[in-house]
């Protein structure tokens, strides 16, 4: 699903890369720990949902390619945290749903955990290191 | 709901407190950070975490949740099996993750009832 | 290449490319008024299935070749276009992606799209299944040559220094405690590695070790360094500290072992898959450390 479809099912505010919004994302991934979504996502199109809102947020899913994270519970990065989000086009949002609501909403329309897809996202990495 | 359904449903493996299957979940919680879950969980939530460490029971403990969803195959520490048998906190733990525990524990019904928005 | 992996590329292309690379932007045209035979002149003459049926810079239908053979078949080949044509029209934007044109094709089934401009609302080209499927092949193929120049630029920086041996020697200082920044200089790293051609899933293994090896300088100790080394074959990480040293290493690879302080968790840190993180990541790692001295990391990954 699209950016403009997950701002829809969690009531969500843009808060920068308005105009990335078209970008599409197949997996959730909802956490606090730093070191997990360093381990565990595999897949750029991945939705970060957290409610940490420091830099290395923004520094730990750009080395992972990520370009939309969803801060929860009503949280707000401060502006240096933006502007590491701008510098890097990833798209920032909030909403004000805890993270199991958030979740749980957007699982059931459709977006997937990271397990699930572990094995597409095998064959995703395949196809770019393998052309 | 009860703690059995979910176990039963989602295919969880109960690691310790295994007499407390039949208490009630009243919604549910997924957070890492052991403060917000301070302030922000209720009573009888069922916590679902990555954490693994002793702090983890005291939280649950003090805050009576329903019992810890411990999720990507993390192994709790010894003393934290420990305490949650003292402290009578039902651990269990799933290959999943939580993003999909917690889709499928609202798919069940789980946290339905208390959305504020 | 495996038939799967074709075909997952293949899709991934199709929600990238959109409507204005694949569209035909040299448009005929005909006039409500003009007859069925003038149709059919069009389409002989440019060799194509269907027409945008225009009336002084309006889209008001569409005509295909269908059409116009359901009029010989009934003898009607002098109508007009205008009572014939399909006055419903479902068009496309420019920027919509070709997944998008793929679902339409399905579900209407019609064999073109006439594409509108968002902005200007005006008429700018015509979308058929052909331009989708040559657009999707040509990206393919463009992709292709481009990894495989991606792998040349890099072998080039080495092949165009005349030397016995050429290293590329990045050096990172990491303060201790700078919770802030932490990240920054893997940050840096992944700029400068992309920058020298590195490929991006080498890089992503590379920063992702480097950026946990930055955390803990900046967690446990008052500072260290990191230094990266670029070789023609691999990439050497070496991170060094005067910090208070690993007393259990064994202990310490294991995953969810963290002698981390609980401020430092509600940080986001501290979740103890710090080095076993850098493990899974690397080809070859190694640590030493002694208590009260320090500790010197050193992790390689193969290009």
């Amino acid at each position: 699903m699209n950016i403009h479809k997950v701002k829809q099912i969690i009531n969500a505010k843009v808060i920068c890369g308005e105009d990335l919004l078209d970008l599409e994302v197949k997996m959730g991934c909802g956490c606090d720990l730093m070191s997990h979504i360093l381990a565990h996502i595999e897949s750029e199109s991945t939705l970060l949902l957290t409610g940490l809102t420091t830099p290395q947020v923004i520094y730990a899913s750009d080395a992972l390619g990520l370009k939309a994270i969803c801060f929860v519970r009503g949280k707000s990065p401060g502006d240096d945290v933006i502007k590491l989000a701008k510098e890097r086009a990833i798209i920032l949002m909030n909403t004000q749903l805890p993270l199991f609501e958030s979740c749980g909403k957007l699982y059931k329309e459709g977006l997937k955990g990271i397990s699930e897809n572990e094995q597409r996202s095998e064959i995703l990495k395949d196809s770019r290191t393998c052309l | 709901m009860r703690i059995s359904e979910i176990v039963k449903e989602l295919n969880l493996t109960v690691l310790t407190g295994g007499d407390f299957v039949d208490r009630e979940i009243n919604g549910g919680y997924v957070s890492d950070m052991l403060s917000d879950v301070l302030a922000n969980s209720k009573k009888g939530n069922i916590w679902i975490t990555l954490q693994t460490h002793l702090n983890v029971i005291s939280v649950a403990s003090v805050k009576e949740l329903s019992g810890i969803i411990i999720v990507k195959r993390r192994k709790p520490e010894e003393d934290s099996l420990k305490k949650a048998q003292d402290e009578k906190i039902i651990i269990m733990s799933t290959d999943e993750d939580a993003f999909h525990i917690v889709g499928r524990l609202y798919e069940l019904g789980v946290g339905k009832n208390d959305e504020d928005i | 290449m495996s038939k799967e992996v074709r075909s997952s590329k293949i899709q991934e292309l199709a929600y990238e490319c959109k409507v204005e690379e694949a569209m035909t932007a040299d448009i005929v045209t005909v006039a409500p008024s003009d007859t069925m035979v003038d149709v059919w002149m069009k389409l002989k003459d440019k060799r194509i299935s269907g027409l945008p049926v225009v009336n002084a810079d309006n889209l008001e239908g569409i005509i295909s070749v269908e059409d116009f053979i359901k009029c010989i078949i009934k003898g009607r080949k002098d109508e007009q276009v205008k009572d014939i044509m399909t006055s419903d029209i479902k068009f496309i934007y420019t920027d919509e992606p070709l997944i998008h044109v793929l679902k339409k094709f399905e579900k209407h089934k019609f064999g073109r799209f006439p594409v509108k401009d968002r902005d200007t609302k005006k008429l700018v080209g015509i979308i058929t299944k052909g331009d989708v499927i040559r657009c999707l092949l040509n990206r393919f193929e463009k992709d292709y040559y481009e990894e495989e120049a991606q792998k040349n630029k890099m072998c080039n920086i080495f092949k165009d220094i005349k030397a016995d041996k050429t290293t590329i020697l990045l050096k990172y200082d990491i303060k201790g405690k700078e919770f802030k920044k932490a990240g920054e200089k893997s940050s840096f790293l992944k700029n400068a590695l992309l920058r020298l051609g590195i490929a991006t899933d080498i890089t992503r293994r590379i920063v992702i070790a480097s950026m946990e090896t930055e955390m803990n300088i900046i967690i446990f100790t008052d500072g260290g360094e990191i230094t990266v080394s670029v070789e023609e074959d691999k990439i050497k990480v070496n991170a060094v500290d005067s910090g208070p040293g690993i007393s259990d290493i064994e202990k310490a690879m294991l995953p969810g072992y963290s002698t981390a302080p609980d401020w430092v968790r509600e940080m986001g840190f501290g979740a103890g898959m710090g080095l076993p993180n850098i493990k899974n990541c690397s080809d070859e790692m190694k640590i030493n450390s002694k208590v009260g001295e320090g500790t010197n990391l050193e992790f390689i990954v193969n290009i």
